[in-house]
């Protein structure tokens, strides 16, 4: 039994969102340290604000102020805070229902440990030094002395000057990947310069590169079978805009090959020929560097054409 | 124990809404843009709110604008807090298929009244990192879109031994019919064939103009069963068929010019609906055709033409706006593509035109659309047909 393989892959983007008036308006009023909710139809306000109302599904737009204080209604001790969390210490998770809003909004609450915080404890909004319009404008929530006061919410237009209007919301997504043992073996026989597929046990076919099963019988793959290292281009494109992230001259070809033996084409680039020569039935044998785990490239194999009719099904 | 029990209650379409699709909405966010779709399709219905009973919502993967299980924050938006909920999926195709899960809704019995909408808005998604992460071990993606897409053309090309300026002559068609629809993302007033013919060759066979844009765009359809079709203002169009079909994105012996599933998906709707000869019956096709050799390609593929026939019918001007079968009176993928609502799309001008609602790319008399669409890699398709007439039985 071969080693099964395993590599970390992290997926990282910076997603942009544009907000619309009534998050625009939010994002915006933060980085004024002002706090906007919205009026729901049936009298409520509702922070941080929507768009629709959540029982009648109107168009909301009667924004209005709120207090920078409120109640923690509710609460979660987070003793060891992960990358990209409000807090690099220990910190509460709590829903806060600010001072004018009938709903509560979720955030961090500093707090030495978890014996410092109790739902109905009172709590203003720490802002950021340097606000940009985005939720991180409350940099976290912190422990205020006073009770809870009758606070009348005022209207606001929700207009200010520069309005945020876009945010970019990054993501990033750390996994540990394991190709699983059918694409271990193919991998591993690749660094002794081998093409090896497996065979399905009930329609005979060979499957390259091996995925442990076949997707027509749903069966697995067990029998290991070379196949190559001379193939044939079935089809083709001609490439001609450069891909981000791919350092080929363009034009380039992009080819399906069918190797010898397999029951599949795979994908790969042909060099070693004009690109405007390459052709449908051209054979082709791999070309390798060092070091590199797959083949750079197929070149001419130097034989004459397949026959048509010898590769038609594995289009 | 009588017929009507235990038959399936007949589909009506009485609303269609889109918003009009353009390259970036940054006016709006996502529940801003599914909002304008869904209220044009209820006002066409003359519907409320209260009035609809369940949602179904499609859009391509989370990952393409980041935001996970997005129908949890549109239900607000979209009517839907308190009521039945549902989000498909099946890639390209999903415009399709959640419009066909809406139908089976209320086909069974089990709503009266359904919204489905589908969207996506492209100028905030990133479908290269959504589609093609960088897996550790495997071979780089040698090509983009196009070149996923473009070997299965010259394949079709091969076979067929269809000329070269095929493609041009559908992208032109589908480019001048978006210029009759208003909600068409592109409008190129002053495109000829010509300016087709010497666009950049992006990935031969393919060129720039044989490609579709990438739009930002939602479309919605209010579904009903006989009682709501008999009280809506304006001619339903009725459901006859639909199926869906998938398949491996690879196995030994799959047929990327003619995809098993999208022959089969094909058959079943026409068994449906009582289509023996689509090519004479059916009056107008919405189909997918993301790069314009998908047009012939599919035209044999659903059996409007003989294997390797399909491109003499593009040829002849038979799809044409004015021809005796026009596909893609819309302007079609190639002019429109919000990704997850590109197969709703398909689906809701396929109802436009038999209920004689599709304005200036309306087909003369159409009584019976095709709406067609695929994705996930040749893997998925799902299908309707729809009449002007309700279905018999």
């Amino acid at each position: 039994m071969s080693e099964v393989l395993t590599a970390p892959l992290v997926v990282e983007f910076p997603f942009t969102r544009s907000l619309g008036p009534v998050q625009g308006a939010f994002l915006t009023g933060l980085r004024e340290r002002t706090v906007l909710g919205i009026r729901a139809r049936d009298g409520r306000v509702v922070v941080p604000p929507v768009e629709y109302d959540p029982v009648t599904a109107d168009e909301l737009r009667d924004l209005v102020e709120v207090a920078p204080t409120g109640t923690v209604t509710t609460w979660a001790w987070n003793p060891s805070p992960r990358r990209g969390q409000p807090l690099t210490t220990p910190f509460a998770w709590v829903l806060v229902r600010l001072d004018g809003a009938d709903t509560a909004l979720l955030h961090a609450l500093a707090a030495p440990a978890p014996e410092a915080v109790r739902t109905g404890m009172r709590v203003r909004i720490r802002w950021a030094v340097a606000r940009t319009g985005a939720i991180t404008d409350i940099a976290c929530f912190e422990p205020a002395d006073g009770a809870a006061a009758e606070y009348q919410v005022t209207s606001h237009s929700g207009e200010f000057a520069d309005p945020v209007t876009g945010i970019t919301a990054p993501a990033r997504l750390d996994y540990a990947y394991a190709p699983g043992g059918a694409q271990s073996r193919y991998i591993q026989a690749l660094a002794e310069r081998k093409t090896v597929g497996e065979r399905c046990p009930a329609c005979r076919k060979v499957y390259v590169p091996p995925r442990g099963a076949c997707p027509t019988c749903g069966v697995a793959t067990d029998e290991q079978v070379e196949v190559g290292p001379r193939g044939t281009v079935t089809t083709f494109c001609i490439v001609n805009i450069k891909a981000r992230n791919l350092d080929i001259e363009v034009p380039y070809v992009y080819a399906h090959i069918a190797l010898d033996g397999a029951d599949l084409a795979l994908h790969a680039r042909i060099g070693g020929i004009p690109y405007d020569q390459v052709r449908m039935g051209l054979r082709v044998e791999p070309v390798w560097t060092e070091g590199a785990r797959f083949p750079d490239h197929y070149r001419p194999a130097g034989e004459p054409d397949a026959d048509y009719d010898s590769y038609k099904e594995l289009i | 124990m009588s017929n009507a029990a235990t038959a399936k209650e007949p589909v009506a379409v009485v609303g269609v809404g889109q918003t009009k699709h353009v390259a970036a909405r940054r006016d709006v966010s996502i529940a801003g843009l599914v909002r304008e779709a869904a209220q044009r399709a209820l006002a066409d219905a003359e519907l409320t709110w209260a009035e609809i009973d369940a949602v179904v919502i499609g859009k391509a993967p989370d990952f393409f604008e980041g935001v996970m299980m997005p129908e949890l924050y549109l239900a607000d938006a979209l009517g839907a807090v308190g009521k039945p909920m549902l989000r498909v999926h099946t890639a390209g195709s999903v415009g399709g298929s959640t419009a066909l899960v809406a139908a089976n809704l209320v086909a069974a019995r089990v709503h009266r009244t359904v919204l489905t909408l589908a969207f996506e808005k492209q100028s905030e998604s990133n479908a290269m990192w959504g589609l093609s992460l960088p897996i550790p071990f495997q071979q780089p993606l040698l090509a983009g879109a196009g070149g996923f897409f473009a070997p299965h053309v010259r394949a079709y090309m091969r076979r067929t031994g269809a000329p070269d300026a095929i493609g041009s002559l559908v992208a032109y068609k589908d480019r001048r019919n978006a210029l009759k629809n208003p909600y068409a993302h592109l409008h190129e007033h002053d495109l000829t064939l010509e300016k087709v013919q010497s666009s950049p060759m992006l990935w031969d066979p393919i060129r720039y103009s044989e490609t579709c844009p990438s739009s930002d765009g939602a479309c919605a359809m209010v579904l009903t069963d006989r009682a709501g079709a008999a009280r809506a203002p304006r001619p339903p169009a009725w459901v006859h068929g639909g199926a869906m079909r998938s398949e491996p994105t690879l196995f030994a012996g799959k047929d990327f010019v003619s995809p098993q599933a999208g022959k089969d998906c094909a058959a079943d709707v026409y068994r449906q609906a009582g289509i023996t000869d689509p090519r004479r019956q059916i009056d107008a096709v919405e189909m997918y055709v993301p790069f314009s050799w998908y047009e012939p390609m599919w035209l044999e593929n659903l059996g409007f033409a003989a294997e390797g026939e399909g491109w003499k019918l593009t040829e002849s001007g038979a799809t044409a706006l004015d021809g005796d079968l026009p596909v893609n009176p819309s302007g079609g993928v190639l002019s429109t593509n919000p990704i997850g609502a590109s197969g709703m799309l398909r689906f809701a001008e396929a109802a436009l035109q038999v209920r004689g609602q599709a304005g200036e790319h309306q087909v003369d008399g159409a009584r019976r659309a095709l709406g067609h669409a695929y994705g996930g890699g040749a893997q998925f398709f799902s299908m309707w047909l729809v009449g002007a007439e309700a279905p018999v039985g």
